[in-house]
């Protein structure tokens, strides 16, 4: 019985939500660090385009996503010619759906994350002769690495369990775009309830611990940070 | 010494101040919002004015015309944020050593030992922020600003984050650890005027992003030159002049249908006359200047009473000291104002 069961979308999904992750990381953080220091007509308006996606349904993101980056699309036909990847219908489809959904909550937990040290500690870290850089890892990091690491599980958390943007860009192909959500879905349509179970399980364990990691981290958070451990600097 | 005149624009703010100041403190008073604590940002370099220059010791920090306008970390200002500042993430050595990042190890650690040694806290160079009292708080600031053997002192509202309990003591703890670990030039930033009385003796009076007086502290409280001035120093008794008229040895000013001789000048413009209560004197006979009052209202407090009294032609407000309201009650009825304290404000 055990051998029937196909766990490929539990490992696709896990790589998607990981790639997203990182993408969200490596784009997010810095969007939410720029948020935090600015309050113009630039930044409001990258704050509502940051915040679109958790408000849009997600078949709306698939849809502009299939727009912007299908086959026939300036940046799809060039991705396809110059580096010969396609990103619709396949894992990279995937990556990017779930990453567009749910880099909103890295870019508003991180950003107040940064937004709560006091501007005088950065001020008197300049005055005290440090680079803008050196400010960055000594002082802003140290400080607000408990808010960022808690978007980043909830980041994973949401690219885990997205439905609609991947089943819109990536489709339902198996073995190839077939993630665990969909997949789920796929299982109940044909009847295989005991895979759709397993799944769910699966599913509910892994956002039950992420969600109680995030809970732990911040409680600590909260604390304050007169008891951890000295840090270099 | 320190020379500042700079400019800086915003939509709904103008800030434009000149001064100089020498050794010693000097504080910076003014209400909230008028620019303090913006100047001293400009001074450590955080802000940058459009136009001005600012020097110390014929060392320029800025000069917009000459397109000078030197790092932050260049200019070696000492500067005691408000609430301090501290990092919450470092212990206190590592706050106060924070300054000296590229300095060779030895040299750091003797240099914190000793301000540790210095500011009384050796036996807490290990704790985090945290775990300090409000007082040793103020110290590991204050070690931290210093450790870099600064030109200048900024002090931007030291003492507003203190329990109103222990607001004295560290008060004088302050002034005592700045008299003997620094010499420079020191600038106060406070809003408060108690505070600025018992820790300085020059002020420079902030008020809507300009300097409107500066100078000894006993000669701004007995001549404030416009009403915003004298009413952030107390003064109540502030009456429009609707003329003057020069006569022997002084001047007499027409206030509402009453006549005030003033031992002064004739100034080239007069918007107001003004007398601090300190001034005013309960009399029995009749002179210049005296008039006949009603009480209208007495509010005692701990250890004065405040009185307005009303004259024909103006109304008073005296402070009197509890134990001397009872006594003169019954046969001083009028109230006299001396003409050598009476002057002319601006408005």
């Amino acid at each position: 019985m055990v051998e029937s069961l196909d766990l490929f979308p539990l490992f696709l999904s896990l790589k998607v939500a990981t790639a997203a992750t990182v993408l969200a990381a490596l784009i997010g953080i810095p969007i939410a660090y720029y948020l935090s220091r600015s309050h113009g007509k630039v930044a409001d308006f990258i704050d509502a385009l940051t915040t679109l996606p958790v408000i849009l349904p997600p078949t709306v993101l698939g849809y502009y996503l299939l727009v912007l980056l299908g086959r026939k699309s300036i940046i799809g036909e060039f991705l396809e010619k110059t580096f010969g990847i396609t990103i619709v219908f396949t894992p990279f489809g995937a990556v990017l759906a779930a990453f567009v959904v749910a880099v909103p909550f890295l870019i508003k937990s991180a950003r107040a994350a940064f937004a709560s040290i006091d501007p005088n500690l950065i001020r008197a870290a300049k005055v005290l002769g440090r680079s803008d850089i050196n400010i960055f890892f000594v002082v802003i990091f140290p400080l607000s690495w408990r808010g960022v690491a808690s978007g980043i599980m909830l980041v994973f958390a949401r690219a885990l369990g997205d439905f609609g943007a991947t089943l819109m860009v990536a489709g339902n192909i198996p073995n190839e775009t077939l993630t665990m959500p969909v997949a789920i879905y796929d299982a109940l349509l044909a009847g295989n309830h005991r895979l759709a179970n397993v799944l769910v399980i699966i599913m509910t364990s892994v956002s039950v611990l992420l969600l109680y990691m995030m809970r732990r981290i911040e409680k600590r958070m909260v604390r304050g940070d007169g008891a951890h451990a000295a840090r270099k600097h | 010494m320190l020379h500042v005149n700079i400019k800086k624009t915003f939509p709904h703010f103008l800030l434009d101040v000149s001064f100089t100041v020498e050794k010693g403190i000097t504080a910076i008073l003014g209400p909230s919002g008028s620019g303090k604590s913006l100047t001293l940002q400009c001074l450590a370099g955080l802000e940058t004015p459009d136009e001005g220059i600012i020097t110390l010791n014929d060392r320029p920090f800025f000069d917009a015309g000459q397109g000078v306008n030197i790092k932050p970390r260049e200019r070696k200002i000492g500067y005691m944020f408000q609430n301090y500042a501290l990092f919450p993430h470092l212990t206190v050595k590592q706050n106060i050593a924070f300054g000296l990042k590229g300095k060779p190890k030895a040299e750091v650690e003797e240099k914190v030992e000793k301000m540790l040694k210095n500011m009384e806290l050796e036996r807490y160079g290990d704790r985090y922020p945290a775990e300090l009292s409000g007082g040793q708080q103020q110290r590991v600031a204050l070690a931290r600003a210093l450790i870099i053997e600064p030109d200048v002192l900024l002090l931007d509202e030291p003492l507003s984050a203190v329990d109103p309990s222990m607001k004295e003591t560290l008060e004088q703890q302050l002034l005592t650890f700045i008299d003997k670990h620094f010499s420079g030039v020191v600038l106060l930033v406070t809003h408060n005027l108690e505070e600025a009385d018992r820790l300085c003796d020059r002020w420079i009076i902030y008020h809507n992003g300009s300097v409107i007086q500066l100078g000894a502290k006993e000669e701004i409280l007995a001549r404030p030159v416009n009403v915003p001035v004298a009413r952030m120093l107390g003064y109540k008794n502030i009456f429009p002049v609707a003329n003057i008229r020069p006569v022997d040895q002084g001047v007499i000013a027409v206030v509402g249908d009453s006549e005030l001789f003033m031992k002064a000048t004739s100034p080239s413009s007069f918007d107001f006359v003004a007398i601090h209560y300190d001034h005013l004197m309960f009399v029995e006979n009749e002179c210049v200047n005296t008039f006949d009052y009603d009480i209208v209202q007495t509010k005692t407090r701990m250890n004065v009473v405040e009185a307005i009294l009303e004259t024909k032609h103006f109304q008073l407000q005296v402070k009197v000291p509890r134990k001397e309201w009872s006594s003169f009650g019954q046969t001083k009825k009028k109230i006299h104002l001396p003409p050598e304290h009476l002057f002319f404000l601006e408005k």
